[in-house]
């Protein structure tokens, strides 16, 4: 009798384990059905802020960039005893992690302060100078479902707020990579594929027509073209 | 003899005692133990998967924040995952849209047909920096994508109102005139196409 009791208790603590692991609980139903409630509903609270600003941007060319963020999380014992410093990597406590970004950068013009000045007329030759390209990260998006991670045993999972802090660091990496990859010299040729037809358009031939920029930008220039929103 | 002999020695037992801890105390000042790990990430490339030459251009930009949440019932506690996304909707025409003869111009005179303001592309989240608000229990990818289709899905009724499509296109209006002004134009006619 009694170890019908033990195993009887046994049981029940097993059966209310699986129930907290699953995250799932057996709920009456309002129509008395005793259906299986999954509360995995998606709630958003209010919107926190919102900006809104008038500008004037033309956007000329668009780049497509793919990073894969890695971590690699080794949990280690550091110190110093008797002035004798150690660095010891602990067994069984290995994470990795790896991120796949994608982002999308985009070169613009601001024409929100054009006026006469950016247009020289020579004849029937027109020439607009324009003012320097920037850069804007305007998005970006974590490849949720590539995001592949090891955990080892005696280690817990990747917290939201670790992955957030590697993925900010991989949005940083993205940026600190602008100047190489030229975007600002696309940016220049494909504003001439916007404006030229506009200004033939208005009567000009396109010999007549010459879109010009202040100079040719060297890394420090670019640097200061990276716009960041935050 | 033996008394004093005796005395001798604790006394040169508790001198040694005390040099010793002395010694340990010197050696030992600058002693820590820490366990923890890096929190910095590798070195990777950053591939470019494609250039486009485009055309968009932006007359107003509506930047948002929006905390969205989920929570898992539990049988003891509830799970939850709060998170913090930022976007930036970019209204505005594109001028790849424009018809053959959008632009007409006669003398001192010019008349544009463009397509009405829009937002200028979908992919306006910058997930990259969203912020960690809670969390509690262990999520999985899919959750985080739900999340972030559910901030997607808010950020877009909060910010493409019919006010800022409004202001959008006023802007768009006035910047345009503005334009056509300092190329010579006098006299500007801008109709948005149905």
């Amino acid at each position: 009798m009694k170890k019908f009791l033990i195993y009887l208790l046994g049981a029940v603590f097993v059966i209310i384990g699986v129930l907290m692991c699953q995250g799932t609980v057996v709920q009456e139903s309002s129509d008395g059905s005793g259906r299986t409630a999954d509360y995995r509903g998606v709630d958003s609270l209010p919107m926190l802020i919102t900006q809104v600003r008038k500008c004037s941007k033309l956007y000329t060319a668009e780049y497509r960039v793919h990073k894969i963020v890695t971590h690699d999380d080794v949990l280690r014992l550091k110190g110093s005893v008797l002035q004798r410093e150690f660095n010891i990597k602990l067994p069984l406590g290995d994470r990795k992690i790896a991120i796949p970004i994608d982002a999308k950068l985009k070169a613009w013009i601001d024409f929100s302060q054009f006026s006469e000045r950016n247009i020289e007329r020579r004849g029937d030759h027109i020439t607009i100078i324009l003012p320097d390209p920037q850069v804007t990260m305007t998005s970006s998006k974590i490849d949720q479902q590539h995001v592949r991670q090891y955990v080892a045993f005696a280690r817990a999972n990747f917290s939201d707020a670790e992955m957030s802090a590697y993925e900010l660091q991989g949005r940083t990496a993205i940026i600190e990579s602008i100047p190489d990859l030229g975007i600002l010299e696309t940016a220049q040729a494909n504003a001439a594929k916007v404006l030229v037809p506009m200004l033939t358009a208005m009567g000009y031939e396109e010999h007549q027509v010459t879109v010009a920029f202040r100079k040719h930008y060297d890394a420090a220039d670019i640097q200061n073209l990276i716009k960041m929103e935050d | 003899m033996g008394k004093s002999f005796r005395l001798g020695l604790i006394l040169l037992g508790a001198s040694l005692l005390i040099v010793a801890l002395f010694w340990l105390r010197n050696c030992t000042k600058n002693d820590y133990l820490e366990l923890g790990a890096d929190t910095a990430i590798d070195a990777t490339p950053t591939q470019i998967q494609s250039i486009k030459a485009i055309g968009e251009w932006e007359f107003l930009s509506v930047s948002l924040e929006e905390l969205t949440d989920t929570v898992r019932k539990g049988f003891f506690s509830d799970d939850e995952l709060s998170r913090i996304y930022y976007g930036t909707l970019r209204i505005g025409i594109n001028m790849h849209q424009v018809e053959p003869g959008w632009l007409e111009a006669e003398g001192d005179s010019v008349s544009l047909t463009l397509p009405h303001v829009a937002l200028l592309d979908r992919d306006f989240i910058d997930e990259a920096r969203t912020k960690p608000f809670f969390e509690t229990g262990t999520w999985k990818p899919e959750d985080r994508e739900a999340l972030y289709r559910q901030a997607h899905k808010n950020m877009l009724r909060h910010g493409m109102t019919k006010e800022n499509l409004t202001a959008a296109e006023d802007n768009a209006r006035e910047q345009i005139t503005s334009l056509m002004r300092a190329m010579g134009f006098r006299k500007v006619t801008i109709t948005f196409r149905n």
